[in-house]
């Protein structure tokens, strides 16, 4: 136990915060009635401690007046408690000595009557005094860092991550669960607002990354577990056999060519056909066959064997296995990207039912040069040319009622671009658009609409869409004209839902792995949605697309860049800083209970079986205090933060 | 023999008392008695539910009350209005307390005169939801079960295809009726494959058939109904089976008018569903009241030997 150092000279400041404060608060008064408090050397007020001239007083008057240790009164220390760290550390005193006495958030914004809360900031100030003179100087704990990165998503977001910080110098290992990186972008026919092939400008980058000497690509790899901290994670990555090796496989597709078991073409979602050994699409990356042990025959106990047989370079190796390796990183960036919302959730809308309905991803395979029908307009059902097509905008999204409330934020973009490319390809044909607004908010995005409506006559309907059924060989769409105010009913050849973007599928078992947080919809959690748009709030971890929330692909890349950038200022540090104020273990007291073992959630605390003793990873340690609110024989004291310390503190609340 | 209370409805006891009397002769063959309780009133027919007026909803409460206190646990209805009114108003009591409190202060003071003993009944306990109101088609799938339906059927319906029309009331608003998915239902569906018919999908199976607007627009409601009548047609079906009495009476003998004014529509029969229920469990033709229907179902009902199912 600490000794109480009743000799300490404490300075006090108290801020008047403009009129946040002093508007409530007496705050001349406050330090008036707090210059003889034991402890206390010397006391004063002024009107932003936080500004220039404020810290230039705490350093001058730390100097002059010899003081041991300070306490500001002020706003939260969420706030200004590095500020005030920063000034003390410049006059010469540990940072540790500096308290935040909050008489803002919990005294002045929450109160009106002037002489209670006078007294209640008091009362708050004279427990802080009690909590300094017992408080340690203390110097912080430091941490090599692992210069490494982990990303998990090879999408856009996840390609352009990695590029950034190879670029940076550092090495990355970039992690996908499919067989070639790409993402949803290497799906897109053409991309808004300038129409730009998808796959012409996302190949270059996927062949860089590949050829990047900082990169280590890990396709058909997933991440089985993490633990560690920021600088020092650990990661078990599982690679998944793909019973091809990578390095034989010469792409000759021979084995595609006997291969008897056809399922159907995930990269076309599902509107043609693939072997069971397969390429997902021709520019795939890294250029080889994988087997899809699901629906291959051979691995059954009674093979069929057609493709080794075939397989000149010998390449094809059925007893392949699952391994798992450990790598160590510094950083992860999580770039898992999106899904979209099922067909199946909109019962109404027959998706489920009608080929003919299909969603904006299965429309842009059909758009696609690349695609199931090269490129031209057919309707899956009968291969005609749809003469015309419905476009329903917010399918599943901006729905509190029964689907997504949000916005999905692309669709009103990309169903521009949907209509005029069918308008393209086939002249004679009709675009009828179903929306609630256009939201066109972007560089040359406002522009792009207006000519999907003035040049290819798309014809924009505002209203929601209640109903789509068939009718012999055609759909129909029932919906409202809001306008004017009628119901609409409109026979057509093809339906396009703009379904909802939502969480990838099974990301939520990623994040559990992680422990990272996720908003309500289970997209990424950012630390604040305004100055750390790309951090989890999990230090060491960073995000990047639409794993994050709905967004465009410039959109994606920025955030990806940011992210990178966020990568490089972690690295850049020769050593991290970790807070001292983490809970030690008093061995003389301890009796190896382990009930702090199960509280603490960042693993820092193990049993030492010889010693009969928690022992702590202080490294580990985030300081949050559920240990030692759970030992039962006070062995664990936070530093700073001691049973004696809250006692006396609460004592000096209640006292007077 | 099981005994549930059965509220039939003013239609059933008037219009349509083939509904009522397939009903319950079907269910005798289920080992089920149906019991009417005492002095029932009607339900209000929507009314109640359409204004934010409390009186409206005292005849429902009144009917359920009365349930409760003969010491039923579940109210079952085949009326599809009677259904939603009883469940919707059943639910208010439930979930929203300031209409539980203002209705029960309401029947605080009622009087109930016996009509024969003119015995005077007064003091009646506050409702609160406790009894569970069930359409019989809910009845049959989680009471009896569609399997003991299905093994008790004497005839073969040589898997008649029927188009199940399951209108506006019985399955909206989801969050009160629960009775199944509003955008893809199938308990109906399944009650057709019990009794031993081959259901036809058709997209007009939740549609309105024009309800009310029967009287004060009645071209809207040939329209209507004209719709729903054409798309099960346009499926295939033989019959469209339904479970309410006004769609009864706008799909069934609005058809005169459908057909003057739609000249492709050439007629489709119209029955209830405890018609079709009766008939495979063997109940006598003469029961099923095919002489009410205005669009003969006769050639559905046909008895034939050979076709009977021999247990």
């Amino acid at each position: 136990m600490t000794p109480k150092k009743k000799d300490k000279r404490i300075g006090l400041f108290v801020c008047h915060c403009g009129v946040n404060i002093a508007g409530v608060v007496d705050v001349e008064k406050v330090a008036e009635r707090l210059k003889d408090y034991p402890g206390v050397a010397f006391s004063t007020h002024y009107v932003y401690v936080c500004s220039d001239p404020g810290q230039q007083m705490i350093i001058d008057t730390i100097k002059e007046k010899k003081l041991d240790a300070i306490i500001v009164a002020a706003c939260s220390p969420t706030l200004h408690e590095k500020t005030f760290r920063e000034a003390a550390k410049m006059a010469g005193l540990n940072p540790y000595q500096i308290e935040i006495a909050n008489i803002r958030e919990q005294d002045s914004w929450v109160h009106k009557d002037k002489d209670k809360a006078t007294k209640k900031a008091v009362k708050i100030i004279k427990s802080y005094v009690e909590k300094s003179l017992q408080n340690e100087s203390l110097e912080p704990i430091k941490v090599d860092i692992h210069k490494r990165a982990l990303i998990i998503g090879g999408g856009i977001s996840g390609l352009q991550a990695a590029l950034d910080i190879a670029d940076h110098g550092y090495e990355v290992l970039l992690v996908e669960k499919n067989p070639s990186i790409g993402g949803k972008m290497i799906q897109l026919s053409e991309t808004f607002p300038t129409l730009d092939c998808s796959q012409c400008i996302l190949t270059p980058k996927m062949v860089e990354v590949s050829r990047h000497p900082n990169i280590r690509l890990l396709t058909y790899h997933e991440v089985d577990s993490v633990s560690g901290f920021v600088g020092n994670f650990k990661v078990r990555i599982k690679k998944k056999p793909r019973y091809v090796d990578e390095s034989l496989c010469n792409l000759c597709g021979e084995c595609e060519k006997v291969c008897p078991q056809v399922v159907p073409d995930e990269f076309n979602m599902g509107l043609s056909f693939r072997k069971a050994i397969y390429m997902p699409f021709p520019q795939a990356v890294p250029g080889t066959y994988t087997l899809d042990a699901a629906n291959c025959l051979g691995l059954l106990p009674v093979r069929c064997g057609k493709c080794k047989d075939v397989c000149d370079p010998k390449a094809i190796n059925y007893d392949m296995k699952e391994t798992i390796f450990e790598e160590e990183v510094g950083a992860i960036v999580v770039a898992t990207g999106y899904d979209l919302y099922s067909l199946q959730a909109i019962g109404e809308y027959g998706g489920e039912k009608y080929d003919d309905v299909v969603d904006g991803l299965e429309f842009e395979r059909i758009l696609s040069a690349s695609g199931p029908t090269g490129g031209e307009v057919r309707r899956p059902s009968d291969g005609k040319v749809p003469k015309s097509i419905v476009f329903v905008q917010c399918s599943g999204s901006r729905d509190t009622e029964k689907h997504n409330p949000y916005c999905s934020k692309i669709c009103c973009m990309y169903t521009a671009k949907h209509a005029m490319l069918y308008k393209h390809r086939v002249p004679d044909g009709q675009a009828i658009v179903f929306y609630i607004d256009v939201r066109a908010g972007g560089k040359g995005f406002d522009e792009f609409y207006q000519r999907t409506v003035e040049e290819d006559k798309a014809l924009y309907i505002r209203g929601k869409v209640s109903k789509i059924f068939k009718e012999g060989d055609k759909l129909i769409v029932w919906g409202v004209d809001t306008l004017t105010g009628k119901k609409v009913e409109v026979e057509t050849d093809m339906v396009v839902l703009a379904m909802a973007m939502v969480k990838a599928d099974g990301v939520e078992e990623l994040v559990k792995k992680l422990k990272i947080s996720t908003d309500t919809h289970g997209f990424l959690a950012e630390a604040h949605p305004k100055l750390r748009p790309v951090e989890s709030l999990n230090a060491g971890f960073y995000l990047a697309g639409c794993a994050h929330g709905p967004k465009d692909i410039p959109e994606a890349v920025a955030q990806a860049s940011a992210a990178a950038a966020k990568v490089g200022d972690l690295f850049a540090q020769t050593e991290l800083i970790h807070e001292p104020t983490t809970v030690p273990v008093n061995t003389d007291l301890c009796s190896g209970c382990a009930i702090c073992l199960t509280m603490c959630p960042y693993d820092a605390r193990s049993l030492d079986r010889e010693r009969g003793v928690v022992v702590v990873n202080e490294v580990l340690c985030e300081g949050c205090g559920a240990c030692a609110a759970a030992c039962p024989s006070g062995a664990a004291q936070q530093r700073n933060q001691t049973d004696d310390q809250i006692f006396a503190m609460v004592q000096a609340i209640l006292g007077e | 023999m099981r005994k549930y209370f059965y509220y039939p409805g003013c239609t059933l006891k008037t219009k349509t008392t083939n509904l009522d009397l397939s009903t319950r002769e079907a269910l005798k063959l289920l080992d089920v008695e149906l019991v009417e309780p005492d002095g029932w009133t009607c339900c209000g027919a929507e009314y109640p539910l359409t204004e934010e007026k409390i009186v409206g909803l005292a005849a429902p409460i009144r009917v359920l009350r009365d349930v409760r206190d003969e010491g039923g646990e579940v109210l079952v209805t085949t009326c599809s209005f009677c259904y939603g009114v009883l469940k919707r108003a059943n639910k208010a009591m439930q979930d929203d307390p300031l209409k539980n409190k203002r209705i029960n202060a309401y029947l605080k003071d009622d009087i109930k005169i016996n009509p024969l003993t003119k015995e005077k009944k007064t003091g009646f306990e506050e409702y609160h939801g406790e009894v569970r109101v069930l359409h019989l088609l809910e009845l049959l799938r989680e009471f009896i079960g569609y399997p003991q339906v299905q093994a008790r059927r004497k005839r073969d319906l040589r898997g008649m295809r029927v188009a199940a029309y399951y209108g506006c009331r019985l399955l909206r608003p989801q969050k009160e009726m629960g009775l199944d998915e509003p955008d893809n239902p199938h308990i109906f569906e399944e009650f057709l494959e019990a009794v031993g018919c081959t259901p036809v999908d058709y997209p007009f199976k939740q549609e309105c058939c024009g309800s009310y607007l029967s009287v004060s627009l009645p071209d809207a409601a040939t329209e209507a109904s004209y719709r729903v009548l054409r798309s099960a047609r346009m499926e295939g079906a033989q019959a469209l089976a339904v479970s309410c009495p006004l769609c009864f009476y706008n799909l069934d003998h609005r058809q005169g008018q459908i057909k003057e004014k739609y000249l492709d529509f050439d007629g489709l029969p119209v029955v209830f569903f405890t018609q079709l229920l009766a008939w495979s469990l063997g109940v006598d033709r003469r029961v099923l009241g095919l002489d009410q229907h205005t669009v003969s179902a006769a050639s559905l009902f046909q008895d034939d030997r050979a076709a009977e199912v021999t247990q």
